[in-house]
């Protein structure tokens, strides 16, 4: 095979049958010429890349062929295939040949963009290119990883997958990115333990930052709970570590009782409207008491998950930050009653959401769970009152809970528990009811195994005449520490009993006058799957955990949710933290079940991630937005008609040779890319940068030629 | 005779993905970093796997471009074939000793051309294909190493002077090079110091090591890997494509007997990833997998557990008490099923892969003065509040060097205790992150350079 | 097994967004779904770039079908995902004018976990090919008079 060069290149790529690969590509030519004089008549020189990605690609495709057969094409000069082009001597293939061989686009067929886009870019730039004259070709989910059936029809469509590259790449213009100054002011949404952890680090970096939560108090599920694995420290204890210190930073500012109405913007400038609603009673009140006693309405306590009931005026517990009580606008009546004690003028009945402003370079989301809310019936839960949660378990145990930690039910002493496990996690479709969306919880919520052995625990330790039943199907211990409540719990005579997901114990009221007021049926499968019946006082059921419905946030904020609603990082590996939307990072459990430990971590690591974005005060932004051709644009203002986004586009009046004409004008912070201008505009004259139509067109005519390899291929 | 001092704010001990992620953290907050990996290359124990769950991407594909950033980081100074050995405190901060071990080959002129490995007349076992594979005494560590440069293994060479005839570039190999030790002033240290594997031999009622066909984990990742030594799945006695094949859980872990009670959280997923691969590697084979308890706990983790189960994989609860070698190098796998009611039954198989749990590869009591925990990783005393904290302020842990965990949390440990450094330089010496390109010049001090 | 020379493969384009179909299609990768090669995927930022016109000259030109897999309601444009559809019924009409099969040009939502949705929007595609074949090309250009300004 002859060397293509500038004088043969179209007598190489003529059929040729002794060639393993056969193309047909005269037609293509003076579309080609003709490109390629559309780019400027810069002589192009296209760097061909083939990864074989370790066999992951070259096991189905040809990956040796698929290079060989891209040199034959106009402007190719080097076409290679190797191992792992992401590696770093993959890497340096590509900068030794921009700077020996003066290769000035390149073009790499590997894996998915999403995984080595932005990896080749900098290896491009490193090389001393413009690093948006690079096209990325998927190869393997794409190709390898799909056809594997085929490997000659897949080597075919990798030879035209890769064609179209080299057609986009001819057409490629050196871009800029979009360099805008970023706000060093970061947005955390969530005032529970990770969006405190995650505010508090980007704090100490000396960054501001605004914490908004929904509810009137800090602290979220955590100050819940009463103690927490695998230190048996009081959970108030570990929050109000954090509190303390995000109360003293300076760089902090807190709204509780706030939500997002409104936002937009992008990385650098997130425009964000925020509503608080008032707390109704000044800090400094003193009538508290004697408010609540006066107060004629009643509502469940969420804060003790329904055990108890609260007034319409209110604090959650003592020690609760803020530390002042407030109205719950919902159900307050009123009726004026507690205006009659107390310091006059601390409370007031008429105060109004107050809707105001900010401006932050990022946001972190850090709404968290809730948990799991059985149906009615659900393992009797609803319907028999010694059916609870293990959420609801806390809380008794708790010592500012519902019975003040004493371990009572319904009035009632108890001596004999049944746990179930997986309550609401790990649910199979066919076999349990599925949530209003239509789909079952089928994921584990990873800390309830431990929680739940960590409570068994606290209740040998502190009522040590109780029985265990312990309903499980695998027990999951498997944090740092965990496992040691799984061997105390078989230490301290904990029973446990297997069950199977499709099996699901069976949860009754026993019969009138029987000591036990609850009976729960299992098949025990580590004795045969006999039919075991426990009569008990008290069945806990370890519920699972669901994200905190944010559907208005999701919308808002354009951030993406998984199968199972938690909110989706971009990958598990690569990013974590981060979601598809730069400047937008997660931290928590909305983002899926995690210990204390792990929300903290997850929070640090969120921090990390928005210091690195907004420290230096200025952020670049993908050039990839409209651009108007001067030369073809009318002033025809099509574009501006249809443009979804705010300030994105404008037509301005301008004078040349005494000539007045109207010519549309990009503001590229404003504009994201959406496209909308391009396909209405009548004279082609608009086009996003790095996805023209030009682009598009050709490579939808480099997938007209015929590519055939021979059968041994 | 140290004399040589290097000026960072961050020395991260351990290439591996959890010092590199750290690494890439602060490098792009503006600190200045400083990486020391005691072998010759970057990667740690994620370069030798196949594929990683639950996304089943190849692993050289998340490690290889995180170890080229790593390399090609203006904030990051990589020091590989180095160990620090003394620790001492400097005002805030601290100042530490590293020993820059010989490599017998110039890093800086070394072009990676193999040309003195195919000289090489010593073979040995290689142990990054666990044996499986050979490699010379003049070798690069592996094909996606960083850097991509070759090193002499001084207790095989035998002096032949073969690599150094062929060896392109003037000086560049030199069996004269000797041990240098440098001096790093830093800040704040992040101890990333990683896993090893419980050896595979441990439980002797097992067999492994005696029996050939009774290999671990990580021994199935080289045969499964893209670039692993058969190219297949072959057992070891005699080649032969295994046609049943166990997997045994927690033969290492939660067990009372080895030390070591504690979950190593990433076996099960492990042996779940590896059933699911052998199964669209060998679709004519059994695949058994005797479990205790199947920990599938992450996010997509139980999901891909149903997937297996579904695909057809065995999963039996149960505990293998003893493994017998039989005819034609089998096993015979003695097992008490717990699901009914522990009877024991004894199975045939031709492969068994032992899931060998997490050991900590390092003790950093002597050096860094800080404790270890009772299960002998690193204690992180502020568990919950700030949990990369050591017992001693200023250093930091990521990764499995503070307990077993899996890649999707060594990650996010990395950025936390990221974000725990950048916090206490800040409240220690008040190094602002923006000052990033003037401490670059004070890093220019630095006289030795090891890329 | 030669692939017979008379017979034309058929080929299909899919559009694929960035936020949704090119990721629905990584998870088909990713779960090493096997499927017809001679699907033909482009990435694209958004699909509301595209005029009608391009369509037309895509099927004149290359390929058979066309799937312009979007993120839908889930497009991160505000806007976007309407126009596209506008966009697309747009080229309906002209492929009606041209005596096209309508069949060959479809608009979908795939998310990117989508993986059966994609699956199911291939298989349908071929099936369809199947049933219609491949265009024959040259297209019959069509008279000033016939065409549609978009």
């Amino acid at each position: 095979m002859t060397e293509p060069n500038e004088e043969n290149k179209e007598k190489d790529v003529k059929n040729n049958s002794e060639e393993p690969i056969t193309v047909h590509v005269d037609e293509l030519k003076d579309a080609v010429e003709k490109e390629i004089a559309d780019a400027g008549g810069e002589d192009i020189k296209i760097g061909v890349y083939v990864c074989q990605c370790g066999g992951n690609i070259s096991d189905v495709v040809r990956t040796d062929l698929v290079a060989k057969e891209l040199e034959k094409f106009p402007n190719v000069v080097v076409s290679r295939d190797f191992i792992f082009m992401c590696s770093d001597s993959g890497q340096e293939l590509i900068k030794k040949d921009i700077q020996e061989k003066g290769i000035n686009r390149v073009v790499v067929g590997s894996c998915s963009p999403f995984l080595h886009e932005t990896t080749f870019r900098k290896a491009v730039s490193s090389g001393g290119l413009n690093p948006y004259l690079y096209t990325h070709v998927g190869i393997r989910e794409q190709d390898s990883w799909v056809h594997a059936d085929h490997p000659k029809e897949a080597t075919e469509l990798a030879v035209h997958l890769m064609e179209a590259g080299v057609a986009k790449a001819r057409l490629l213009e050196p871009l800029k990115p979009t360099e805008i100054k970023a706000k060093k002011h970061a947005l955390v949404i969530g005032g529970g333990i990770a969006g405190l952890q995650a505010a508090l680090s980007i704090a100490k970096a000396d960054l501001k930052v605004t914490i908004v939560e929904k509810s009137h108090f800090l602290g979220g599920r955590v100050a819940q709970w009463d103690t927490v694995f695998p230190t048996d420290e009081d959970a108030r204890a570990v929050l109000n570590r954090v509190i303390e210190e995000v109360l003293a930073n300076p760089n902090i500012t807190i709204h509780t009782g706030t939500e997002l109405i409104a936002a937009k913007g992008y990385i650098g400038e997130f425009n964000i409207r925020l509503r608080q609603q008032p707390r109704g009673v000044s800090e400094d009140f003193d009538g508290l008491d004697e408010a609540i006693k006066v107060c004629p309405v009643e509502v469940p306590d969420e804060f003790n998950f329904g055990l108890s009931k609260r007034k319409a005026i209110y604090r959650p517990y003592d020690g609760c930050v803020p530390s002042g009580a407030v109205i719950d606008w919902e159900h307050c009546t009123k009726c004026g009653e507690c205006l009659k004690v107390g310091k006059k003028g601390s409370i007031n009945l008429d105060e109004t959401p107050h809707e105001f402003d900010i401006t932050v370079g990022a946001v972190v989301v850090a709404t968290g769970f809730d948990p799991y809310e059985p149906f009615k019936g659900e393992f009797g839960y609803g319907e028999i009152p010694e059916v609870i949660t293990l959420p609801q378990l806390e809380r008794i145990l708790s010592k500012d809970g519902p019975t003040k930690g004493k371990l009572e039910v319904n009035g009632h002493p108890v001596h004999n528990i049944a746990m179930i496990h997986c309550v609401g996690s790990r649910q199979k479709e066919g076999v349990h009811k599925p949530q209003p969306d239509g789909k079952v919880n089928d994921y584990c919520s990873r800390v309830c195994c431990t929680a739940t052995l960590s409570a068994a625990k606290q209740i040998h330790e502190h009522f040590p005449d109780t029985n265990i039943f312990d309903l499980y199907q695998d027990i999951r211990t498997y944090g740092r520490g965990h496992e040691d409540y799984y061997i105390n719990a078989s230490k301290n005579g904990v029973t446990f009993l297997r069950y199977f997901a499709e099996e699901i114990p069976e949860v009754t009221k026993s019969p009138e006058g029987e000591k036990n007021p609850v009976m729960v049926k299992v098949k025990d499968h580590l004795t045969w799957g006999y039919e075991v019946e426990v009569p008990v006082d008290l069945v806990v059921l370890a519920v699972g955990m669901m994200p905190t419905p944010i559907q208005d946030l999701i919308g808002m904020l354009k951030v993406s949710q998984g199968n199972d609603r938690f909110l989706l990082e971009v990958h598990p590996k690569l990013r974590p933290v981060e979601t598809a939307i730069a400047g937008i990072v997660l931290a928590g459990t909305a983002q899926g079940p995690m210990t204390i430990r792990e929300a903290s971590y997850a929070g640090q690591a969120a921090a990390s991630k928005v210091i690195a974005m907004l420290i230096t005060g200025q952020v670049e932004l993908e050039p990839f937005v409209a651009k108007i051709d001067p030369e073809r644009c009318e002033g025809s203002g099509e574009c501006v008609k249809y443009c979804p986004q705010e300030e994105a586009i404008r037509l301005e009046t301008f004078t040349e040779d005494g000539r007045t004409f109207q010519r549309a004008v990009v503001s590229p912070a404003n504009c994201n890319g959406c496209g909308v201008c391009v396909s209405v505009c009548p004279n082609r004259a608009i086009n996003i940068q790095g996805w023209t139509l030009d682009q598009f067109d050709a490579m939808v005519e480099a997938l007209a030629m015929e590519v055939s390899v021979l059968e041994d291929a | 005779m140290t004399n040589k001092r290097l000026h960072v704010d961050a020395l991260v001990v351990g290439g591996g993905i959890a010092g590199m992620q750290t690494s890439l953290d602060l490098g792009d907050q503006g600190y200045q970093v400083a990486l020391v990996e005691k072998t010759a290359s970057i990667g740690g124990n994620m370069v030798q796997l196949s594929k990683v769950f639950p996304t089943l991407d190849c692993a050289s594909c998340i490690t290889t471009p995180k170890m080229s950033s790593v390399h090609h980081h203006d904030n990051i100074k990589l020091l590989t074939s180095s160990e620090v050995q003394k620790v001492t405190p400097h005002g805030d901060g601290f100042i530490a000793e590293v020993l820059l071990k010989p490599t017998y080959v110039n890093n800086d002129t070394c072009t990676g051309c193999q040309k003195c490995e195919e000289a090489c007349p010593v073979d040995i076992l290689d142990e990054y294909d666990y044996g499986f594979n050979a490699r010379r005494a003049a070798y690069i560590p592996f094909p996606t190493a960083i850097p991509y440069t070759a090193v002499i293994d001084m207790d095989h060479c035998i002096f032949c002077g073969q690599c150094i005839k062929a060896c392109p570039v003037p000086d560049c190999i030199d069996f004269n090079m000797q041990p240098e030790v440098i001096e790093i002033e830093t800040s704040a240290i992040v101890i990333s110091t990683g896993f090893k594997v419980t050896p595979y031999d441990a439980k002797e009622e097992y067999g492994a090591g005696k029996f050939r066909n009774v290999i671990d984990g990580l021994m199935m990742e080289r045969l499964l890997a893209p670039t692993g030594p058969y190219g297949h799945v072959l057992r070891p006695s005699d080649g032969k494509l295994p046609d049943s094949i166990a997997y045994v859980q927690c033969a290492g872990s939660r067990d009372l007997t080895l030390g070591v009670p504690y979950c190593s959280r990433v076996c099960c997923m492990y042996a779940i990833k590896q059933a699911m691969l052998l199964a669209g590697a060998l679709p004519m084979a059994d695949i058994t997998i005797y479990y205790m308890d199947i920990r599938t706990f992450g996010k997509q983790y139980e999901q891909f557990y149903q997937n297996a189960k579904a695909m057809g994989i065995e999963f039996v609860k149960a505990k293998v008490a003893r493994i017998t070698e039989v005819e034609n190098q089998d096993l015979n796998v003695r097992v008490e099923l717990i699901d009914e009611n522990s009877q024991v039954v004894e199975r045939h198989h031709d492969l068994v892969v032992l899931s060998v749990g997490m050991l900590p590869n390092y003790d950093p009591q002597a050096v860094f003065s800080i404790d270890i925990a009772e299960d002998k990783f690193v204690e992180t005393p502020y568990y919950h509040n700030s949990p990369a904290a050591t017992t001693r302020p200023g250093i930091f842990a990521a990764g499995t060097a503070a307990g077993p965990m899996d890649i999707v949390d060594t990650i996010v440990t990395a950025g936390s205790a990221a974000a725990d450094v950048a916090a206490y330089i800040q409240s220690h010496n008040g190094h602002k992150a923006e000052t990033a390109v003037e401490t670059q010049t004070t890093v220019a001090e630095r006289s030795v350079d090891h890329d | 097994m030669k692939t017979d020379k008379e017979k034309v493969k058929s080929k299909i384009l899919i559009l694929a967004t960035l936020s949704g179909g090119y990721l629905g299609a990584d998870s088909a990768g990713q779960g090493n779904k096997e499927y017809a090669p001679n699907v033909y995927i482009f990435s694209v930022m958004t699909a509301a770039i595209f005029p009608p016109e391009f369509y037309i000259r895509a099927l004149e030109k290359s390929v058979d079908a066309i799937i312009v897999m979007y993120s839908g309601s889930d497009c991160p444009y505000k806007g976007a995902a309407e126009h596209t559809a506008k966009m697309i019924s747009q080229a309906y009409e002209m492929m009606k004018e041209r005596g096209m099969d309508q069949r060959r040009l479809r608009l979908s939502a795939i998310c990117t976990v989508c993986v059966d949705p994609f699956l199911e929007e291939v298989a349908q595609a071929n099936e369809l090919l199947d049933e219609i074949g491949p265009i024959e090309r040259p297209v019959p250009a069509v008279t000033e008079a016939e065409s549609v300004t978009a």
